[in-house]
């Protein structure tokens, strides 16, 4: 009886923490993309919200009847404003903190007046799970890892995968984390570094702007304000705890989606403790992300200081430095 | 959020000019470049919003007359300034030793909270409770900032994730006060904490604002001297400026770091307090903080190292925030305020940047009415001094 | 070597160019042949390094051509001049410190393939190293290797590109004696199977046994370009400085009581390795110690632990006996002991800072400035404006901040305040590097002042010319050891040498 519950338990907890973190994933694979050629892009939160912002407006006014045309809306507007973001800081080079910060503000700002009057409304064009076919059915305990959309499966599967074959087996992606650990050494070699540092921008930008999609498409599936709830921050965090490794940023993702699913399910099922009761377990379990992402990233740099961890979990040396050649 | 930039960086790679970096940028040409960064794009929101339909010109015009023009306007602003300026302080304390406290919003929110637990459970004389409540609230805010600050000093941990992720702790603890533990069970409509009994003393002949509007004048006298004429302003600008040097000349830097970070939120902290003991708050809601903490750190980007800057940009802030109010009811949402910081904040950055590089042609000779400056001082080295 | 082949294989015409309004390069005219090597000399700052950053596409030109084997080219990104086969090696390596060799040698590369393993850039790596007969582990990180390993990666990555005139920006400055023997070996076997070699140089000694020909470049502009053959290391001097300055320092035997007293001193560098292996020294009042060695074998270690900015392992360090080791960085400045550290803009000053503050740094908390928790401004004002006089800083005010100064009044500024602040004990690191001779000449003046005051000098130089100048005594250092102390009067410059690529005093007097 007891094992049934906590497997009951168990399903739901990981059948919800796997769609609340793809958000995460896909934000924080976006991150990484940038942080890997140097450029750091605190907008993340407000990219997040431009791209669910206008996935919204593509499903509700534009018509658009498929999901993945949607997204694809969503990623391009999230494109555009990391593009402005890219020729600030690295053709102009501005500050990447000061820009960033202006991206999530302005971003947030921004989709949440275009989203003024759809708020709440239910959007029906949405990612469909995947069904394996007759073989297992929906109770089964491998039910809470299948059954997913197909954005689950390129966002905890493909994506990684590709990102890390490309970081550690191609030519491309040696030059890659030249440029961000060194843009002084790619630039030597004929790697231009302005180029590289935008491109991947842009392409980071749309991720986290397809990382927004996901949440009105599958997720939510609707517009509210402030639609990021601090997942843009969370995913920040995420890439610092992965050691810019794209598997590991899976790992700490799911580590706040369980959080985010400990809540929801807790709530769900009216879970209290003997010396809290259930509304205000309700309460702090809500805090809960927040500070288990705090504890994350403390827990790699504390390593570092012990001595405990190498040099190749160290962030890009070049991270958040403008790169100019004729400097002297 | 600025085409004019993404045009010009297109433009730019496919012509022959390029940025040049300036030998010196002086304090005062850095702050009008930001200035005129901030207002360029305070002018291509509003164009912007001209194209959507919305004369913002028109209106922001009509909203300032208004507030100038009224004594209650006036005390709209101040109110306003009051948490803005608490937050700015000392985000621009900490920007004075190149740190980014992005959670000035969450130390302002400890502050009120803790202010409000000692308001509403603590007997004894006004004064009294108010005096133990800008006391907790200091401290909550110092507190909040407590893990964040031994992070950056001893494990180099980058403090603008850390600051930030607990404005959505502290969010979430107002909103478990404001509907749990320090409920106003008086009514089942009202979703805020229970009511502190006791305010500050208005100012005389004021409507509303309360001596706390002092408080942060005070703090920022107290601040331009410190780092005038002491050795603690000397060496937290000398982190500021280069920390390898700072270790040179033997200041504990690690020490210094975290010390002053927590002032920094300790000021936010007693901010929280301030916005709580003015009449009419008095209680916690999930809505306590407009953002305060955001608007503070724009001030403070805006007003660079300068104290004093932050009072004047603060209420020029406040002035436009409480313009935002007017203008809701004109058709423009808190949103579109919020997305105008963004632009405003991007304005600030390149007019920084523009401050430090001019433009110059690739292919002609040094001409000296373009490098002005530099070069005049280059060739007045030989004869000065 | 042949001087039968007048085809010019890079040819620069009327090149100029200027930094922040300063001219750095005026109409200089630059022509190197196919296989020669071409000696680019001149002081600091003379714009040898701007004249090849331009011939390497890392800087345009604001005016002139490059010409390169009869084609004009106009590069715009250090790609193009890679396609028409110039390669850089630069005196700073642009290598990518956490990854290996192998991938350092690829980077960039088009002909590197899309997807590759480790395995396949090692057996590449290996297979072109020994084409070209220079050997470095192929899988060691950069960060792993000395830095004789790391400038061969640097010359075989530009050599895997098909470079056919090679640029070496001051390869020596980093090297001991029999690495750049090594290095000439390599650089004369290129020019003798066709390249060119640029070799970037201040040392005139290198000049004349390494080049062909030679361009000796002045303050942005050419002087000559000549044949070595004939040419004697005093004329090239004149011509790089414009005149002879020549600074005679009377050496002294000084007995009596030590000021600095090191025992068995160890300590680690920032990478946790020991870098001070049982370190025994002693440098008495009114002398000069110089601390001879290439550039990374400790001596920075050695300059930081006397001033307490880095622990001890082991061992004990006394200034007038009272043991520094236990002591803060204040307590030990105010016995008396100044630092000029070896990085001036990074450690010495806060650019960003106006000069009063800088002109404080290392005494502001001193009872001239300072009662309790006040700093007298007007005081720390005056001090600057005496220290600016003193050390005759050009500068419009003392609130300008340090960045605005040009190098050598930085230089100036961060020598003389250590001075002053030195009663007992002046440690200085390096203190002319990068200097002109005039600059240079003023801060060794203000170095002997202070030992003829009385005050004991710790010299670290990896000029062995400024140590054997400079030194009463000269103590040689390598791989955090001392090799041997020895009275000026009877150091020999080749023995030093030697003792400073590592042999040992046995070795070395064989």
């Amino acid at each position: 009886m007891i094992l049934a519950i906590i497997e009951n338990a168990f399903l739901s907890l990981v059948g919800s923490a796997i769609p609340a973190s793809t958000v995460v994933v896909l934000a924080a694979t976006g991150a990484m993309l940038g942080e890997r050629v140097g450029v750091l892009n605190l907008g993340q939160e407000g990219l997040i919200g431009i791209g669910a912002v206008y996935s919204v407006i593509a499903v509700l006014s534009w018509g658009v009847q498929s999901p993945w045309m949607a997204m694809l809306i969503g990623m391009i507007a999230a494109a555009v404003a990391g593009l402005v973001f890219a020729v600030c800081v690295v053709a102009f080079r501005a500050s990447q903190v000061l820009v960033g910060l202006a991206l999530a503000l302005g971003g947030i700002g921004l989709s949440n007046q275009l989203g003024t009057n759809r708020n709440g409304t239910l959007i029906k064009t949405l990612f469909r799970e995947v069904n394996p076919g007759g073989v297992l059915d929906n109770n089964d305990l491998m039910s809470a890892f299948l059954f997913h959309d197909p954005i689950v499966y390129i966002a905890y599967v493909g994506l990684p995968l590709v990102l890390w074959f490309v970081l550690f087996r191609t030519r491309h992606g040696m030059n890659m984390k030249a440029v961000g650990e060194n843009p002084a050494a790619a630039d030597a070699v004929g790697v231009s570094v302005t180029g590289w540092r935008i491109f991947y921008s842009v392409l980071g930008a749309s991720l986290t702007g397809a990382a927004g999609s996901y949440m009105v498409l599958a997720f939510t599936p609707s517009w509210s304000p402030d639609i990021a709830r601090g997942r843009g921050w969370v995913a920040l965090a995420v890439v610092i705890f992965a050691g810019w490794r794209p598997g590991w940023a899976v790992a700490g993702a799911l580590l706040y989606g369980s959080m985010i699913s400990l809540d929801t399910t807790a709530q769900a099922r009216g879970w209290g403790l003997p010396f809290m009761g259930a509304s205000d377990l309700s309460f702090f379990l809500s805090m809960l992300p927040y500070v288990v992402t705090l504890v994350a990233i403390l827990i790699p740099a504390g390593a570092v200081k012990l001595g405990r961890r190498v040099r190749s979990t160290a962030a890009p040396a070049a991270l958040a430095i403008p790169y100019a050649r004729e400097e002297r | 959020m600025t085409p004019l930039g993404s045009i010009a960086g297109a433009v730019l790679s496919a012509t022959p000019w390029r940025l040049d970096r300036r030998l010196e940028v002086d304090t005062r040409r850095a702050a009008l470049s930001r200035i005129s960064g901030a207002v360029s794009a305070m002018v291509v929101v509003g164009i912007l919003l001209l194209l959507t339909g919305r004369n913002a010109f028109w209106i922001l015009w009509q909203a300032l007359d208004s507030i100038l023009g009224s004594q209650r306007g006036i005390e709209g602003v101040a109110l306003r300034a009051i948490p803005i300026l608490m937050t700015a302080l000392g985000v621009a304390l900490s920007l004075r030793m190149k740190v980014w406290n992005i959670g000035s919003d969450g130390q302002f929110l400890m502050g009120g909270l803790a202010a409000v637990g000692v308001g509403i459970h603590m007997n004894g004389p006004g004064w009294l409770v108010l005096i133990v409540m800008a006391v907790a609230g200091t401290l909550a805010g110092a507190a909040w900032i407590l893990v964040p600050a031994l992070a950056r000093a001893y494990l180099d941990v980058n403090e603008i994730i850390t600051t930030l992720l607990l404005n959505f702790v502290a969010f979430q603890l107002v909103v478990w006060a404001s509907l749990g533990f320090w409920r106003d069970r008086e009514s089942a409509v009202i979703r805020s904490t229970e009511r502190v009994p006791v305010i500050l003393e208005k100012i005389p002949g004021a409507e509303s604002v309360t001596i706390a509007l002092f408080v942060p004048v005070i703090i920022a006298a107290a601040l331009w001297w410190v780092f005038r004429s002491t050795t603690i302003g000397y060496e937290v600008d000398t982190i500021g400026g280069n920390p390898r040097a700072a270790g040179f000349a033997g200041i504990a830097v690690r020490r210094r770091i975290m010390v002053v970070m927590l002032f920094t939120g300790a000021i936010a902290g007693l901010g929280g307090m301030l916005q709580l003991s003015a009449p009419g708050a008095q209680a916690m809601n999930a809505g306590f903080s407009a953002q305060f903490g955001l608007s503070g750190f724009i001030v403070a980007a805006l007003a660079g190292a300068s104290f004093w800057g932050v009072m004047g940009g603060g209420v020029c802030i406040a002035a436009m925030f409480y313009a935002g109010v007017l203008l809701q009811t004109k058709g423009l949402s808190v949103y579109i305020i919020f997305a105008s910081y963004g632009v405003i904040l991007t304005g600030i950055a390149l007019g920084e940047i523009a401050a430090r590089y001019r433009l110059a042609r690739r292919d002609t000779e040094e001409t000296g009415t373009g490098s002005d400056a530099v070069a005049a001082d280059h060739a007045s080295e030989g004869a000065g001094s | 070597m042949t001087g039968d082949s007048p085809q010019p294989s890079v040819e620069a015409r009327a090149i100029s160019k200027a930094f922040g309004g300063v001219a750095a390069l005026d109409a200089v005219d630059f022509e190197v042949r196919w296989s020669e090597v071409h000696a680019l000399v001149g002081e600091n700052g003379a714009g040898k390094t701007t004249l090849c950053n331009i011939l390497a596409g890392i800087y345009r030109a604001d005016a002139g051509q490059v010409i390169v084997d009869g084609v004009e080219r106009d590069f715009r990104a250090p790609a193009h001049a890679i396609d028409a086969g110039i390669g850089m090696v630069h005196q700073h390596f642009r290598l990518v410190e956490p990854m290996t060799v192998a991938e350092n040698i690829h980077l960039g590369w088009p002909e590197t393939p899309g997807v590759v393993s480790q395995r396949t850039l090692i057996d590449r790596t290996e297979r072109f190293m020994s084409e070209m007969g220079m050997h470095v582990d192929p899988t060691a990180k950069i960060w792993q290797l000395s830095v004789g390993e790391q400038q061969r990666v640097e010359i075989l990555r530009v050599l895997a590109r098909g470079a056919r005139v090679l640029i070496l920006d001051e390869p020596t400055a980093v090297l001991t004696a029999k690495e750049a023997e090594e290095l000439f070996a390599v650089v004369r076997e290129l020019a003798a199977s066709g390249l060119s070699v640029i070799f970037i140089t201040h040392k005139l000694r290198e000049v004349l046994a390494v080049s062909d020909r030679l361009t000796v470049l002045r303050q942005g502009i050419r002087e000559i370009t000549r044949p070595t053959e004939g040419a004697t290391a005093g004329e090239i001097a004149r011509l790089m400085t414009g005149e002879e300055r020549l600074l005679s320092v009377e050496h002294r035997v000084v007995t009596g009581e030590s000021t600095l007293e090191l025992r068995g001193v160890s300590a680690l560098n920032d990478r946790g390795i020991t870098a001070l292996h049982n370190v025994d020294l002693t440098v008495r009042a009114g002398e000069i110690l110089g601390i001879a060695g290439v550039s990374g074998n400790g001596q920075t270690e050695l300059a930081e632990v006397i001033c307490s900015l880095r622990d001890l392992q082991s061992g004990s360090i006394a200034v007038d006996g009272a043991d520094v080791a236990s002591m803060s960085v204040r307590a030990v400045t105010d016995l008396g002991v100044g630092h000029i550290p070896e990085d001036r803009i990074g450690m010495g000053m806060v650019l960003s800072a106006p000069l009063k503050n800088n002109a404080v740094l290392h005494n502001y908390w001193t009872e001239a400035f300072s009662q309790g928790l006040t700093l007298d401004r007007q005081e720390v004002i005056d001090f600057a404006k005496r220290l600016v006089e003193a050390a005759r800083v050009q500068t419009r005010s003392v609130f300008a901040t340090a960045g605005q100064l040009s190098g050598g009044n930085q230089q100036r500024l961060v020598a003389r305040r250590e001075a002053l602040a030195a009663d007992r004990l002046l440690v200085a690191a390096h203190p002319t590097r990068g200097l002109d001779v005039n600059a240079a000449q003023e801060v060794r003046a203000t170095v002997l002042d202070k030992r003829d005051g009385g005050c004991a000098v710790l010299l670290i130089s990896d000029d062995l010319d400024e140590v054997l100048l400079m030194s009463d005594r000269i103590a040689v250092m390598y791989e955090g050891r001392i090799m041997g102390v020895f009275d000026a009067a009877d150091a020999d410059r080749e023995y030093l040498g030697l003792l400073m690529g590592g042999h040992t005093p046995a070795e070395a007097s064989r």
